[in-house]
């Protein structure tokens, strides 16, 4: 029983990653760039269109669509992600290259976003529709609507060029190879993306848990507790933390998804040498291969993370465990 | 922190050592990385590399690894004398094999180089190259300048990421999207660079200007718009170019093909205010693509004359209608000017030509669109190009009726026998410097006292803001695209602060 469900899940998730490629497959032979013309940029001016056609052939890119979206299935079921026209070398090199860099990013700034999230929504609840509250809302609210990469620039503007706290860019000192850089340099140089994209994710969070906190203050079992002499730390520990954090892991989880796509615009603003500029030149390049593999790769993680959600939900609710 | 400086005062003697670490952010970040075969040093500079040939500040030729270079009779066969005990960074002689390998492959490598023109390259000996050419073709030349000699030995996938060459830098590390960080290649057998090391941000304009303003940059690229936003410590530093920007005017569409029309806007616009107007006074008149340049036309100049463009108008027969604006036979002097939407700069030309062209009686409706969608109309409508290289083979690729409307060569298919007859002799000239004279003729055919064939309007100024105690001696004229070009003349840099 629980076998046949985990492959359900499995066929599912399959089935929502080939749909994926074949989204992104169909969205880029939509796209009006030219990928020659954009590969070659300012030479295109001087290009004749036999250099140009012999450019594409060496892409593949003078076969029919079908063929050549199969051809990149195969390999990819050979393990091969193909090969990155932008940056001239494989596409798994490419990935490997800038993968730490942004999973380190995305991935603290996820964990720190749900913490303090998951914190701020249990305080806002407690304190419901006093100061501690409506500062938190007003917080949450604005960042809500603040896209990361304006965040960025004021960060930048700020503390790195007005107050000098940080440095302006890059994951290293300006002039020292990476890995020549120490830890504590890392760290300086982590510190505001990773502070402008846990900003971005804490609301969503922080606002959700408070809805959810609040129910639960207003329900019987929390009533009863505190007709019974309860106090507030009792009650926020026994009732109302362990009742909130089903949803806050589910929208932890599923928040996944726009951390990565924060995280991408992050990193253009503060120079993090993670995916996101490859993400942007991809698209810009008509780099199908490429962002193909960026494409199928989040929506791995993605899908992961739901799964999990889904799995996690029983560990914390008992209810669900019963059934 | 005392005992630290003594120390470095002890080991550093030497009045050079005084030159900090520079950090540039001038952009120019080559995603297919440093391989001359994929284009690497086309623009400028191959910086880890050598070139046989190279320019000066003036753009005169200079010897780099060639140390003689013969042309035969026929103009078909290059004899290249190779520089002796050249040596690659990674300690391996480099030698008239290298060079015929790295012609040879260039060649067959489907990519940006077009060495159509070459038949082979070969090595006679260790210091002899020969290159045979298809054609007389004295613009090959111009691969002399700029394709970067790579080891036969250990060229291969990955070399652009980890290049090895013979020029005076070499790669320490290069984090892509973050920063690329040069050693100075002490065994380089050129003028030495003053600078240890160089550290290049590829963090974009922003960033750039940000790390100036916080101190943490020496020299950065900016917009011309933002010259005027200079941190203290830093001067603006104007670098004249041939990044132009005009109007094409195609050959075969109803009001182009006029020779009024052309003549007519060539003489009505006023360059110096559409410079003041849509750069905010950062750049200069055009009167062709190669103003300055060897082998632009002498006296392809122009007087701004509004009258005088209104009577040759008049005498063609292109009358004002009630609206001010002329027609002839019924067909109104009206076109459409094309121009990439996501480019604010033309968009400004664009939207002032009109503005100026319209007192004339001609009406200019500026029309945005992609670079795909340009391509579709550029044969029959005006589109806003750009152009401007070190080489007269954009006089060839502008105005030659071979490449007419071929790929985005010669858009307009501007046609003429003169123009075609000057350039074969060009082509066929015994060099360079020998040829440009002879390129320079053809603008009285195409330029602005001939066919009018293109209406040029402004050549940008390229800023830069460099740190007060950075002098960067003269700057090239600069082709087309900003930033990295200005490192050709690195080795004259100088740090003036003690």
């Amino acid at each position: 029983m629980a076998l046949d469900l985990r492959m359900r899940a499995l066929a599912h998730a399959v089935a929502v990653l080939a749909a994926v490629a074949l989204a992104v497959f169909g969205l880029m032979r939509a796209s009006p760039v030219d990928p020659v013309a954009a590969y070659l940029g300012p030479a295109m001016a001087q290009a004749s269109p036999e250099q140009m056609a012999r450019i594409a052939e060496s892409w593949g890119l003078d076969r029919p669509a079908p063929e050549r979206f199969a051809r990149w299935a195969g390999q990819v079921l050979r393990g091969d992600l193909g090969w990155s026209t932008t940056y001239a070398a494989p596409v798994g090199q490419v990935l490997g290259e800038r993968l730490g860099a942004s999973a380190l990013l995305a991935g603290l700034a996820w964990a720190l976003s749900g913490v303090l999230g998951f914190a701020l929504g249990l305080v806002a609840a407690m304190a419901r529709d006093r100061w501690p509250d409506r500062v938190i809302r007003l917080w949450c609210y604005v960042l809500a609507a603040t896209p990361t990469f304006w965040l960025g620039m004021v960060m930048i503007a700020l503390f790195a060029v007005g107050l000098g706290w940080a440095p302006v860019c890059c994951a290293g000192p300006i002039g020292v190879p990476s890995d020549q850089a120490g830890l504590a340099d890392r760290l300086r140089h982590l510190a505001l993306p990773l502070t402008a994209l846990t900003l971005f994710g804490v609301a969503q969070i922080a606002l959700h848990t408070r809805i959810k906190a609040i129910e639960i203050l207003q329900s019987d079992p929390v009533t009863l507790a505190r007709l019974q002499g309860a106090g507030p730390g009792d009650i926020l520990w026994r009732h109302v933390a362990r009742n909130a954090a089903l949803p806050g892991v589910t929208v932890l989880f599923a928040s996944l998804g726009e951390i990565i796509g924060g995280a991408i615009l992050a990193e253009q603003v503060f120079a993090w040498p993670g995916l996101g500029r490859a993400t942007i030149e991809a698209g810009m390049r008509g780099d199908v291969a490429l962002l193909l593999a960026i494409a199928m790769l989040t929506a791995v993680v993605v899908v992961a993370a739901n799964l999990a959600a889904d799995r996690l939900a029983p560990a914390l609710d008992p209810r669900q465990r019963a059934r | 922190m005392r005992l630290a400086l003594a120390l470095t005062a002890l080991l550093a003697p030497l009045p050079a050592a005084a030159a900090p670490d520079l950090v540039l952010a001038i952009g120019g970040e080559p995603e297919t990385g440093f391989d001359p075969i994929r284009g690497w040093g086309t623009y400028g500079n191959p910086l880890f590399q050598s070139t046989l040939l190279r320019r000066d500040a003036d753009l005169a030729t200079q010897p780099d690894l060639a140390e003689d270079w013969q042309l035969s009779e026929d103009r078909l066969v290059w004899t290249v004398t190779l520089r002796e005990g050249v040596r690659f960074s990674d300690g391996s002689p480099l030698t008239a094999r290298d060079a015929a390998f790295t012609f040879m492959t260039a060649k067959q490598v489907p990519d940006s180089l077009d060495l159509s023109a070459m038949d082979r390259a070969e090595a006679l000996d260790d210091r002899t190259l020969r290159i045979t050419l298809n054609r007389p073709w004295i613009t090959f030349t111009e691969t002399f300048y700029t394709l970067g000699i790579v080891p036969e030995a250990s060229y291969g996938p990955g070399y652009g990421r980890a290049p090895v060459g013979s020029g005076p830098y070499s790669l320490v590390s290069w984090s892509e999207g973050e920063q690329l960080i040069v050693r100075r290649n002490e065994a380089y057998h050129g003028q030495m660079p003053q600078f240890e090391q160089i550290t290049f941000l590829f963090t974009g304009a922003d960033t750039g200007l940000a790390a100036a303003q916080a101190g943490q940059a020496h020299l950065v690229a900016v917009p011309a718009q933002l010259a005027g936003r200079v941190p203290q410590g830093f001067r603006p530093v104007v670098a004249q170019t041939v990044d132009n920007r005009g109007l094409s005017m195609p050959a075969d569409a109803p009001v182009t093909s006029d020779p009024a029309i052309r003549q007519a806007l060539n003489l009505g616009l006023d360059r110096a205010l559409i410079a003041e107007v849509a750069l905010e006074g950062h750049g200069t008149p055009a009167f062709g693509p190669a103003d300055g340049l060897p082998w632009a036309g002498p006296d392809d100049l122009l007087e701004h004359d509004a009258q005088a463009a209104m009577a040759v108008l008049d005498r063609a027969g292109w009358l004002p209608g009630p609206d001010g604006i002329r027609a002839r036979d019924g067909l109104r002097a009206a076109i459409a000017l094309n121009y990439p939407a996501g480019d604010p700069t033309r968009q400004a030309l664009a939207e002032v030509t009109a503005e100026l062209a319209r007192p004339l009686g001609i009406q200019v409706t500026p029309k945005g669109g992609s670079w795909d969608a340009i391509q579709r109309v550029m044969h029959d409508e005006p589109v806003v190009f750009g152009f401007g290289s070190h080489s007269p083979y954009q006089l060839y690729t502008l105005y030659s009726s071979a490449v007419a409307r071929t790929g985005w060569m010669n858009p307009g298919g501007y046609a003429s026998a003169e123009v075609d007859a000057v350039f074969a002799r060009a082509q066929a000239a015994e060099s360079m410097e020998a040829a440009a004279p002879i390129w320079a003729e053809a603008a009285a055919h195409y330029g602005v006292h001939g066919d009018n064939a293109w209406v040029w309007l402004v050549n940008l100024d390229h800023v830069y803001l460099a740190h007060d105690c950075l002098d960067l001696g003269a700057t090239q004229i600069e082709p087309h695209g900003h930033g990295w070009p200005v490192t050709a003349t690195l080795a004259d840099w100088r740090w003036t602060c003690g």
